[in-house]
């Protein structure tokens, strides 16, 4: 196609002697001023077709078509740090935590697992300090997160908060509010 | 205009392609370059040239299986326009003319030259080039998009989808004074910020919830403009529309991700309109 | 509008054949050294990927059903997936707010309140999974896989519902048991 086209140029170049003709500007031009019969020669031509052969043909050319770049190509603070898909993220994790901690109490007395509260409780206090500050960030964080967020998204169903500076800043009001809220539930309570 | 110009100066404007160097008759084509006139045939030095690189989206429907690629050109930015469009229109002229992009009023009112540029949608002809030029400008289609060729994305479903709600005036009675249809000015107030979507389908790109499904999705733009008629004091039809949104996928898809709004290349929301309409359908 | 759009393939095409017809003449010489220096080209050419093989949720080959001029179909008029759902989610969501916030000031929540907030967060984490579902498992593209979502986790749902009762009634309730283990000390 490339070639094509240049190759059509070149044709018109060495018909109209005029090296900087214009690619379609110029045409009506041309066919004025020049030679209308040199200027006939095209090396392209066109062909009537049926409306359903044009359909079918653009239905099988539409399939080869690929789809444009999305998660690569869009600003990542939108989309993998955006807020929005980190309280999907949060609030899966604490609702997958939840239902498999339910689902494990109610088969423990078949498996003879022991996750009764007392039992938890001793186990963590087992734990080293360290890994236990760590294992209740890990829970603080995403609940405070979510929270926060949940929060805002209440806020905007309805039709509050919307302007984009507001937007802007209630990002970081919420992320400020969950690293707030996780490391004062992990060291202070 | 493009016969004034001297080979030097077209080979100082294409420096970054070795195609012109070796065949520089071919690429004469010319339209508004802007600076060309002031440009002097003989370059005085490098270091008054702003070069600065475009990472461009290229695929080909001539041979569709070849992977999409990015393609490098550089251009000086002295001699270059300031919006990515004339930049576009520039490296079509001068350096590739095989590259494709839509384009029509260069003024952000036809919604033609939409394409993701640096990471967010928005109209290439509005989008100023940043004058670093150590930072490469990466181009790409509308996000999640079919590719009919290089930046032109098919958008016949989202033209369907704004079909389907139905954009027009839907009344039965007839106005009071058999003329027109009254608006208080508050009632026409409510339009604003509605009506002035072109439909550049920027928004509904950017939305997540709409990559993955915008096969039944309306999308930002499409219910931003169902809101527009929503909102209309002059529509009849209120029942059906807000009805025909009523399921879990026409409107219920968004999740207040707000990429709409942050993307708007005209300033609107969707977002708010969003959340009026499921405020209005809820409580 | 349809013919005039399936012209440049034709044209393409038919321009092809032509090209390759007219290989002795100059013209032909001159393309090939235009495509030899555009092959070199494609060397300063980053490769890129964009296959849907990489990509999540691949979308598939794009087909358009109907003509360009016929409107998206629309779907059927469902409130209890709609609008009713909606506020439904909400409601519970706001309501989990003060049950969230009162163990902190409070220290902790009576059985009957802790009750409420676990039978909230059930509902509140079954919403969540569903609206995961219906946007990640596309009904057009993977019905049954979509219903067996769906199935699972309502069957998920009902035996969580019956683990967190379990948990309730012999236990000492979530709340006390998250400050339990929050407080637990060597």
């Amino acid at each position: 196609m490339n070639a094509q086209r240049l190759g059509l140029r070149a044709l018109r170049q060495a018909a109209v002697k005029k090296p900087n003709a214009l690619f379609f500007e110029n045409l009506p031009r041309l066919a004025l001023t020049t030679n209308a019969a040199a200027l006939q020669t095209r090396s392209a031509s066109t062909q009537k077709i049926s409306e359903n052969d044009a359909q079918s043909l653009l239905a099988a050319q539409r399939r080869q078509r690929p789809v444009s770049p999305h998660l690569t190509a869009y600003d990542y603070s939108q989309t993998w740090f955006g807020a929005s898909i980190w309280t999907r993220i949060t609030g899966q994790a604490l609702s997958v935590s939840l239902y498999s901690f339910s689902l494990a109490y109610l088969v423990a007395p078949l498996t003879g697992w022991h996750i009764e509260s007392a039992t938890l409780a001793s186990a963590a206090a087992s734990l080293s300090p360290v890994l236990l500050t760590g294992f209740k960030t890990i829970v603080a964080w995403p609940f405070f997160f979510h929270f926060a967020n949940g929060f805002r998204h209440l806020t905007w169903d309805l039709t509050y908060g919307f302007k984009k500076a507001t937007i802007q800043q209630t990002s970081y009001v919420v992320l400020g509010a969950s690293i707030i809220g996780t490391l004062g539930a992990v060291f202070l309570l | 205009m493009a016969a004034l110009r001297s080979t030097s100066s077209r080979l100082l404007a294409a420096a970054a392609s070795p195609r012109s160097t070796i065949l520089p008759s071919v690429f004469v084509r010319s339209m508004a370059s802007v600076g060309n006139a002031t440009v002097e045939a003989n370059p005085k030095s490098s270091t008054d040239s702003r070069m600065k690189s475009f990472q461009i989206y290229r695929w080909n429907p001539d041979t569709p299986s070849e992977k999409p690629r990015m393609q490098t050109y550089t251009l000086d930015l002295n001699k270059t326009g300031p919006m990515v469009l004339d930049a576009l229109v520039r490296i079509k002229n001068e350096l590739d003319p095989t590259l494709t992009f839509r384009r029509s009023c260069r003024e952000g009112i036809c919604g033609s030259c939409a394409m993701n540029i640096n990471g967010t949608n928005t109209l290439a002809c509005l989008c100023r080039i940043p004058t670093d030029t150590s930072a490469e400008m990466k181009i790409y289609p509308l996000p999640h998009t079919y590719v009919v060729k290089d930046l032109v994305p098919d958008l016949t479903h989202f033209y369907k989808q704004y079909k389907s709600i139905k954009p027009y005036l839907q009344r039965d009675t007839p106005a009071p004074d058999g003329k027109e249809y009254r608006q208080s000015k508050a009632e026409r107030r409510r339009l604003d910020g509605l009506y002035e979507c072109i439909l550049c389908a920027c928004c509904s790109t950017s939305c997540p919830s709409y990559w993955w499904n915008a096969e039944e999705y309306l999308g930002p733009a499409i219910l931003l403009q169902s809101y527009r008629w929503l909102a209309d004091s002059r529509d009849e039809r209120k029942a059906e529309r807000k009805a025909a949104l009523d399921n879990s996928m026409s409107l219920y898809r968004c999740h207040t991700i707000l990429n709409c709004t942050r993307t708007c290349p005209k300033g609107l929301n969707p977002g708010l309109a969003i959340a009026e309409i499921k405020k209005e359908m809820s409580f | 509008m349809a013919s005039s759009l399936a012209r440049p393939l034709l044209l393409r095409q038919t321009a092809l054949a032509a090209s390759t017809r007219r290989a002795a003449t100059a013209t032909f010489a001159r393309q090939q050294l235009i495509r030899s220096t555009i092959t070199k080209d494609t060397a300063r050419v980053a490769a890129f990927h964009a296959s849907s093989r990489r990509s999540l949720l691949p979308p598939g080959p794009q087909v358009i059903k109907g003509t360009v001029n016929d409107p998206a179909p629309i779907p059927e008029t469902s409130p209890s997936h709609g609008s009713y759902h909606w506020t439904f989610e909400r409601l519970i969501a706001a309501g989990i707010i003060p049950l969230t916030i009162a163990p902190f000031a409070g220290g902790s929540l009576n059985p009957g309140l802790d009750a409420i907030l676990c039978s909230l967060l059930l509902v509140h984490s079954h919403l969540g999974f569903q609206s995961v579902i219906i946007d990640y498992i596309p009904n057009s593209r993977y019905p049954k896989s979509r219903k067996a979502a769906h199935w699972l986790l309502n069957a998920a749902t009902a035996l969580v519902g019956v683990g967190l009762y379990e948990f309730e009634t012999n236990d000492v309730g979530l709340t006390e048991a998250v400050k339990r283990v929050w407080k637990a000390q060597a």
